[in-house]
């Protein structure tokens, strides 16, 4: 009998987790997409709100892709951390995920330049510093909910179905805007197609904040509020005290930090990487992405849970020593598969098609080139030449240096580079899952109840949103350096990695130095 | 292992001070070699948002592993 009521009491026990686990996963995914669909449709909203011949609305344009995601997320996990250890978990997250699904939405309704002019950007500018705002608020919240909930010896399992959402939330991201794109096409997805992904997201959100709703607060918050144990002040707590502050500072240049820039590699500059560096066709670069992500998501449950056995130290420690030492050769091999130098052309398929238009005051210029190679590569280069039909206006754009003609270099690789490609960035996605998966349950276990929310949010966001987010800018900035001359290719296309590899460096031996492998069953109070 | 752990804050204490000239002399010298907006932008982003960050933990995080407060998390 007492057996019976052991075994039926364990089956609520985890039925009820996997229920917080569901709600909190599914806003927690739903933030994520919100967040990348303004990223990956960037240029996009680049041309709708930010003209490039407004210098402040180009400017804008510069801040509102990278400010949320370095200056405003660390704001935003001091802003509803502290929140969430004064009010509770519960209420705080659904806060953050109103906002965040409130501001995608509009993001999606506000009219473009031409009709608003300055408004335009400045209105998209706002709501999208309101995005970084609640994301900033939101991860803490969940991971912190999921492994209050968790038993103490599962917690890297449980918190690592929260550590899939960012993964799954870019996946739908990128899965929404290939779906909408190919079934619009790609001139009314431009025009006003690219609004449905940020519409979507109040039906997203809707459904997400009435699941939320009915869950209960932490039960460890709860405990602790009823003894009068919360904390009063839980920003000078964290950050004033030196036993909390040397554990923020582990976190984040121990593990963060690393994880951050071992996350965004292997996921953004992996793409960015596909359609810059190797000209990989958009459709084809987006789906090499997203299967890997599929295909690599469940790993982040199995070092998750492989954590709760072995340790989160040596996991995450591997998965960046791994990185570090893989870049430069994932990367070559990548290079290589699309490079189309060392592949050879069949010349009695390549085709170049001239048109001439007069458009308004301008004469448009565009010659498609189309070259076949042996291994089935096709390649597409579009060149766009605009030259007014002024001679004055023409001189002066020539002495500005401002003619230059707009090139597309588009590249459909045959099925067995596509495989290759998507073999490679699917181990780029294992180490994301090695460096990620246990990372909730390690940031949860180091900071006590009552400021844990406060305390794991910083080193979090600011490991992921700055030294992680800058990794587009930093690598594309250190490419662009071996650039012997503009309009000529850089002398090393790989040179961008040397960012990651040097933060993931640094992490590794913090990480490994100074970082406890003892946590994985300590009991969270 | 307490001993490496002491001696290695003083590593880190170093990098953290030492990037601080090392980014604003590379800033100045690319703006002053191309002053463009581009140049401007990512550098203001260098020196407001990551060097500070970067300066400030790994100073404070060496000083303390200097005297010793990570010892006991071992």
């Amino acid at each position: 009998m007492a057996q019976h009521v052991t075994n039926v009491s364990q089956t609520e026990e985890v039925s009820s987790t996997r229920r917080v686990i569901a709600a909190s996963s599914v806003g927690t995914l739903i933030e994520w997409y919100d967040f990348y669909i303004f990223g990956t449709l960037a240029k996009i909203i680049s041309e709708q709100f930010f003209p490039k011949d407004n210098p402040t609305a180009a400017l804008l344009a510069t801040l509102a892709t990278f400010a949320a995601g370095f200056v405003i997320r660390p704001f935003g996990a001091l802003f509803f951390g502290r929140l969430g250890d004064l009010i509770g978990r519960k209420y705080t997250f659904l806060v953050t995920l109103v906002i965040m699904g409130g501001s995608t939405f509009a993001i999606g309704l506000v009219p473009g330049y031409k009709t608003i002019g300055f408004f335009a950007p400045a209105i998209v500018f706002a709501l999208r510093l309101l995005q970084g705002l609640a994301l900033g608020g939101e991860y803490g919240g969940a991971a912190t909910y999921v492994a209050e909930h968790s038993p103490t010896g599962q917690r890297g399992f449980w918190t690592s179905f929260i550590q899939t959402t960012a993964t799954m939330g870019l996946f739908l991201a990128l899965g929404v805007i290939l779906i909408v794109r190919q079934s619009l096409g790609v001139e009314t997805f431009s025009d006003w197609g690219w609004r449905i992904p940020f519409i979507l997201s109040a039906l997203l959100v809707g459904v997400s904040v009435f699941i939320r709703m009915k869950m209960s607060e932490s039960p460890m918050f709860v405990k602790m509020k009823k003894e009068g144990k919360t904390s009063a002040n839980p920003l000078a707590e964290s950050f004033k005290q030196k036993d909390n502050l040397k554990m923020v500072l582990i976190a984040l240049l121990g593990a963060t930090a690393g994880q951050g820039v071992v996350w965004y590699t292997g996921q953004f500059y992996a793409l960015s990487f596909l359609q810059n560096a190797c000209n990989v066709e958009f459709v084809q670069s987006n789906l090499i992405i997203s299967i890997a992500l599929l295909i690599g998501t469940p790993f982040f449950i199995i070092f998750g849970a492989l954590s709760d056995k072995i340790g989160r130290k040596y996991i995450m420690m591997a998965g960046m020593l791994i990185a570090v030492i893989a870049y430069r050769p994932i990367y070559t091999l990548m290079y290589n598969e699309a490079d189309l130098k060392q592949k050879t052309e069949v010349v009695e398929k390549t085709t170049v098609e001239k048109k001439e238009a007069v458009k308004g005051t301008d004469t448009v210029t565009t010659t498609i080139t189309k070259k076949t190679f042996t291994d089935g590569t096709t390649y597409k280069e579009t060149k766009k030449e605009t030259i007014p039909l002024d001679e004055a206006k023409k001189a002066a754009l020539a002495a500005a240096g401002k003619l230059k003609p707009e090139t597309k270099k588009e590249a459909t690789l045959p099925q067995e580079s596509y495989y290759k490609m998507i073999g490679l960035v699917l181990i780029q996605v294992i180490f994301v899952t090695m460096v990620y998966g246990p990372i909730a349950a390690f940031l949860v276990e180091i900071f006590p109840t009552r400021i844990r929310y406060t305390s794991m949010s910083l080193p979090y966001h600011i490991g992921n949103g700055v030294f992680g987010g800058l990794v587009p800018l930093i690598s594309t900035r250190l490419v662009e350096a071996t650039r012997p001359a503009p309009g000529l290719p850089p002398a090393d296309p790989l040179a961008g990695l040397w960012y990651p590899i040097l933060i993931a460096s640094v992490s590794f031996v913090i990480g490994m130095l100074y970082i406890s492998n003892k946590t994985n069953n300590m009991d969270v109070e | 292992m307490s001993a490496i752990k002491k001696l290695f804050g003083i590593v880190w204490s170093l990098m953290g001070i030492g990037i601080i000239p090392l980014v604003i002399m590379q800033a100045m010298k690319e703006i002053a070699a191309k002053p463009s907006e581009e140049n401007w932008i990512f550098w203001s982003i260098v020196i407001v948002v990551l060097m500070p960050i970067i300066a400030f933990s790994l100073i404070t995080f060496g000083v303390f592993a200097l005297k010793g407060e990570y010892d006991v998390i071992a």
